[in-house]
């Protein structure tokens, strides 16, 4: 110790001392399982709540929005990220762990959804910026603690589906008497963008299967959001009371449309003429007629529409799914009349045969828009010899998109695409992502629909794009 | 309305750079004294002093069980004594639950802090953090400000010229408080000029190193005409902690602080703070959180703190007359300042800076990197 004297307080002293204490923390068996694996094997994990999707990083035992204990719900988060937060350190001083100025940045891994803390370096300050793209560099020897990853360095840049749609041209149509596919026997054009539609919730699909489901308009509103820019053109939803039944009340539909268009003003909505089970005709068509979205769903035939259990064939919820010709044809015709493009939904091929047989009367205007859907329990299931006949049954200058419920979804929007066509995913058709895991929302299937896209080398429709192929309305 | 309590007299010592020629237990008898002869009470175990609350922090103080060095001259032996190792402001919310719980009538309430004599309030602070994820990298409450202080500003549209214009007008604010730090009057241009210190704050921006210590004696409503003809009365406290990881937290949203707001006004039946309150005092560790904080209790509009201080909100609302914390006070004791400052205002007692008929008086202050713990007093005087 030093005894200082004070000018003007010569008979004082002060004395330096100093606070240190060798200590021993335990990390718990979470954190200590994290850093050991960052140590041992250079991966980051991070803890993925099976009530509220929400994967924690740093992981932790007990998910504090819902309680749920998450302590063994390990899963792999991606050692690259993106910047959202940063500061320059610019003062130097002892708990630093580097000399300043050096740069500390929230950085939210792929596969995380809490950014974490960590060191920025091998870039120059002044390129540091929020959104950037960073990977992890792991330390050669360890200190049990975050800094076995040493630092975050920039990763190779990763561009947007709008960042990419920018630096492109617009694709603009020929004027030809039918498509590529058609002309060339099936042989697709690969240049031709593909729309992407997410379908947020469907009739059936409950919290309770996947806690992302929106029920309220604003919840619809972020969840399009989200899928919009993910890279989906077009969303299809089904109005849900605040409790999660499905409506046909004007009112609650029109707020939970206009909820999405405000959000996203550039965004195809698409709404449901099903509606959900117990409603009359006029109740499944006033709703279209009254609100006018850009597109709506039009079924095609009358089928078993239930809910069985696949391992066993047991039925749960026996179910016919009435749509006679005359309703095809009148919700056609009102559909027309107000500038609504149909959805034409086709649960297997005699759907499809249905529409052109009351089509002959005029009712649908060029070009007709189909879906294939796959997996209904009452419809047929995904088979790609299946798929390539209702393609080639289709009309000149017909578009085709596909959607698959459970595992159908992906096998079937992969075919679609790479045949030409157009791919729908959401919570409607499958709550969970390709490896089993429970979707974060319907976003994260129109991710893996990029995906897709990107692997055939095929553009990514912007609204704009998906307009003009699907013969909708301007905005 | 439900129950209140009584501030019957306030003490403290004037802010200041570095009290190195003062103990802390200097300090705090300085304030002692003065609570001792505005209100004659006494240690005597029926009817005086059974209860001393402290506020003090160990790493502050360099030694653990900081009270333990305090305990004789706030006269806590042979009685009660609990000490609050938190921001001020809850050793209030604390006195008042031990008050209107009647487990106690009359509480002395001392707080003391001496930033100037740790070597770095930053690496105080950063031991604040866990030793696995946070504390290796350097977090301290400074850097960590500058996270919330980059979203905030984006978010509410406040730019660097705003934050001068609070910190010039802190200081001027200051020279009207005789208590307050001694602080250069500097201009804007010279606060926009200051070195960047942790992007985007300038070290300007921040509080400065402060030493301090005060003193309040509080008492059930029935008590207080034995100690003061004048009392001031808190009507309501309410407290929040957000979560700790700062990536877990959406730092510009105020969720703590609205929380907190809420709870105290719903207490102190306040349904409109721009009209049932005539001044504010917040605890701006950092120029950014005045606005930010003005948000949080309700009296700036949600993203709009930029347009808030251009259309002279800052004024219009009297916050921060003292000068706030940004003019200096130490950690952790910023809450009692900013109560301090309301009892003088409510009192009559605030000189030049004194508002007019004020009635009502919100103090805030937050524990923690970016604001993670929030807590707000309502105060009323006589003629509320």
């Amino acid at each position: 110790m030093t005894k200082i004297q004070m000018n003007g307080y010569e008979d004082s002293y002060v004395i330096e001392g100093k606070m240190a204490l060798p200590y021993t923390y335990f990390a718990g068996r979470v954190g200590s399982k994290f850093i050991t694996t960052i140590r041992d094997q250079k991966k980051i994990m991070g803890v993925k709540c099976p009530a509220c999707n929400m994967v924690y990083l740093p992981p932790r035992q007990v998910c504090d929005k819902d309680f749920t204990d998450i302590r063994d719900k390990w899963v792999e988060v991606s050692n690259t990220g993106t910047v959202v937060n940063f500061t320059v350190v610019r003062y130097d001083d002892k708990h630093l762990p580097r000399k300043a100025p050096f740069v500390l940045a929230l950085i939210k891994l792929d596969g995380a959804d809490t950014p974490f803390m960590h060191i920025l370096e091998e870039c120059t300050i002044e390129n540091v910026k929020i959104g950037m793209n960073v990977e992890a560099v792991f330390a050669k020897e360890t200190t049990n603690t975050i800094l076995d990853i040493d630092h975050f360095k920039p990763a190779a840049e990763r561009l947007s589906v709008h960042e990419i749609n920018a630096a492109r041209k617009q694709w603009v149509p020929a004027d030809e008497p039918d498509t590529q596919e058609k002309r060339r026997g099936g042989r697709p054009d690969m240049s031709k963008p593909v729309i992407i539609t997410a379908a947020l919730t469907g009739a059936a699909t409950m919290r309770n299967q996947n806690p992302s489901v929106p029920y309220k308009p604003e919840e619809f509103a972020e969840e399009a959001y989200k899928c919009w820019k993910a890279g989906a053109a077009m969303v299809h939803a089904h109005a849900r009371e605040d409790g999660g039944m499905t409506t046909h009340d004007h009112g609650r539909i029109k707020a939970t449309f206009d909820a999405i268009k405000d959000r996203c003003p550039d965004l195809i909505v698409n709404l449901s003429s099903a509606v959900g089970m117990g409603v009359t005709p006029e109740q499944r068509i006033s709703q279209i007629v009254a609100i006018k979205p850009d597109m709506a769903s039009l079924n095609t035939n009358t089928m078993n529409f239930g809910i069985v259990e696949r391992k066993t064939g047991k039925i749960f919820i026996d179910y016919v799914f009435e749509n006679t010709f005359t309703m095809l044809q009148d919700f056609g015709k009102a559909m027309e009349e107000n500038g609504v493009k149909p959805e034409i939904e086709c649960y297997d091929i005699g759907g499809l045969d249905n529409t052109l047989l009351i089509g002959k009367q005029g009712i649908f205007s060029d070009p007709m828009n189909f879906n294939f859907v796959w997996g209904v329990a009452g419809g047929q299931a995904f088979r790609s010899e299946a798929f390539i006949a209702m393609m080639n049954a289709l009309p000149a200058k017909a578009n085709f998109t596909t959607c698959g419920v459970g595992t159908d979804q992906y096998p079937c929007i992969m075919q679609s695409c790479i045949l030409g066509g157009h791919m729908r995913v959401g919570l409607e058709d499958n709550t969970r992502m390709p490896n089993g895991a429970l979707a974060k929302g319907s976003y994260e299937q129109v991710e893996v629909a990029v995906s897709i896209a990107n692997a055939l080398g095929r553009p990514v429709a912007t609204t704009a794009e998906a307009r003009l192929i699907m013969g909708l309305r301007k905005r | 309305m439900g129950k209140r309590l009584a501030i019957c007299a306030v003490a403290q010592i004037k802010n200041h750079p570095n009290y190195h020629y003062l103990r802390f237990q200097n300090m705090l008898l300085e304030c002692f004294e003065p609570i001792m002869k505005q209100t004659n009470v006494t240690f005597d175990m029926e009817k005086g002093i059974r209860t001393i609350i402290t506020c003090s922090d160990d790493m502050f103080d360099a030694r653990t069980i900081s009270d333990n060095g305090i305990t004789d001259v706030v006269g806590a032996h042979f009685r009660g004594e609990e000490k609050m190792a938190q921001e001020s402001i809850n050793g209030l919310g604390y006195a008042m639950a031990c008050i209107l719980s009647g487990h106690d009538d009359v509480i002395l309430f001392m707080g003391h802090c001496k930033e100037s004599q740790g070597e770095s309030r930053r690496m105080i602070s950063n031991l604040a953090y866990d030793p696995f994820y946070c504390r290796p990298l350097g977090m301290d409450y400074h850097n960590v400000d500058a996270f919330q202080a980059r979203t905030y500003m984006e978010k509410s549209k406040v730019t660097d010229k705003h934050l001068a214009k609070i910190v010039v007008r802190s200081r001027k604010n200051g020279k009207k408080n005789p208590y307050a730090r001694e602080n250069k009057i500097i201009d804007e241009k010279e606060v926009m000029n200051s070195p960047m210190y942790s992007d985007p704050l300038r070290e300007l921006y921040i509080y400065p190193v402060t030493d301090w210590a005060y003193g309040m004696l509080l008492c059930s409503e029935e008590r207080a005409h034995e100690f003061t003809k004048n009392p001031v009365w808190i009507t309501g406290y309410g407290s929040c902690m957000d979560r700790y990881f700062l990536g877990d937290r959406d730092l510009a949203s105020n969720f703590s602080l609205k929380n907190a707001a809420k709870r105290a006004y719903a207490m102190a039946d306040i349904t409109n703070p721009r009209k049932d309150i005539q001044l504010f005092e917040l605890s701006d560790h950092a120029a950014y959180q005045l606005p930010m904080w003005a948000e949080g209790v309700g009296i700036a509009d949600e993203c709009q703190g930029g347009r808030w201080i251009d259309e002279d909100g800052m004024d219009k609302f009297n916050v921060n007359l003292s000068g706030g914390q940004l003019n200096g006070n130490p950690l952790l004791l910023g809450g009692a300042a900013r109560a301090i400052e309301c009892y003088y205002q409510l009192a009559n007692q605030a000189g030049d800076r004194q508002v007019r008929g004020a009635k009502r008086a919100v103090a805030q202050a937050a524990t923690g990197g970016a604001g993670q713990h929030q807590a707000v007093i309502v105060m009323e005087g006589q003629g509320g």
